[in-house]
């Protein structure tokens, strides 16, 4: 593992600082129509998150299912053991019900990820809230790539 | 004359600015004190209390963790040894987990860890910000000289011959 030598107060060589959490891993939500809600964390190169400590949510829970998360790529973790993370980013669509067109909605993101020079943060917590559209058309995202998962 | 005022009416503006980043950037660096750590009192795995102004007039290195950190995991091998090997010259090492304490208690027993490990949950890592962990992130490293001033932090881990080397000079 690439070692991070970030000396604040020393005579260490100071490197760039590491990305802050919701830049190395930018939490969106949107609706795509008033039953469902894309969700993705695009992470950054050189960061990844942890498979089983993502987790999304929707408030009021009652409306919402949330499926099992993508599978991740395995790897061997020296401490872990077998671990599968993400790298490139994930998402997935929560089915709704019982909405209201115009209702608002907030999804919460729990996450918790590392960088490839050596360090972790803790826990984040992100929430974003999306007002569902009147009618079943697909919002366009300017200059959306077509895949964006690796 | 003209020109002279327009040198002077840049002057004025730029001169108070540039005391103003100064100051800024004055008030933004991290704490050279290390008074802030010294003066905790944290519990370990156990319950019980540890008041790291035990330590006052030791070489300490305060290192922020967590069990869920691959990468502070790495690096507390080496602080296990630097313990062993020079904690009778006056090193102390001290670890601050941003952690549960059954979990930390887990790891400690499984990595014989010779040093307190205690239990600072994620308001430690409030307190590591005011030492410029700005990003909050694990493993962050304060090592605090005799008198307690901090002379080196780190975000990332320290590298076995880094560490030596910082230490070495203040034992």
């Amino acid at each position: 593992m690439a070692c991070l030598a970030l000396g604040v107060a020393g005579g260490t060589v100071a490197q760039p600082l590491p990305l802050a959490p919701d830049k190395a891993f930018r939490f969106e939500a949107r609706a795509l129509n008033p039953q469902t809600i894309e969700v993705r964390f695009s992470i950054a190169d050189g960061y990844y998150l942890y498979r089983d400590r993502v987790h999304f949510s929707v408030e009021p829970a009652a409306i919402a299912t949330v499926p099992a998360l993508p599978e991740g790529k395995f790897k061997q973790d020296p401490f872990f053991g077998r671990v599968e993370t993400y790298r490139g980013g994930v998402q997935l669509n929560i089915a709704l019900k019982d909405t209201v067109p115009g209702q608002k909605v907030v999804v919460v993101a729990e996450s918790q990820g590392c960088a490839d020079v050596g360090i972790c943060y803790p826990v984040q917590m992100q929430r974003i809230t999306v007002a569902l559209p009147a009618a079943n058309v697909a919002p366009t995202r300017p200059g959306q790539p077509k895949s964006w998962l690796n | 004359m003209s020109r002279y005022r327009r040198w002077f009416a840049a002057l004025a503006l730029v001169v108070p600015a540039l005391l103003l980043g100064i100051y800024a950037a004055i008030e933004n660096r991290p704490s050279r004190d290390g008074a802030p750590v010294l003066g905790l009192t944290l519990p370990d795995a156990s319950g019980k209390d540890h008041a790291l102004s035990q330590y006052r007039g030791k070489v300490v290195v305060v290192n922020f963790w967590a069990t869920w950190c691959a990468p502070c995991r790495e690096e507390m091998p080496e602080f296990i040894r630097a313990q062993s090997e020079l904690g009778a010259r006056g090193l102390q090492f001290v670890g601050i987990a941003v952690d549960d304490a059954d979990k930390v208690e887990r790891f400690s027993k499984e990595l014989g860890l010779n040093y307190p490990a205690l239990i600072g949950g994620y308001g430690a890592v409030e307190l590591s910000k005011t030492f410029g962990n700005n990003l909050a992130a694990l493993p962050f490293s304060i090592i605090l000289d005799r008198k307690g001033a901090v002379v080196h932090t780190q975000l990332g881990p320290l590298k076995p011959d880094q560490l030596r080397a910082i230490v070495g000079k203040l034992l």
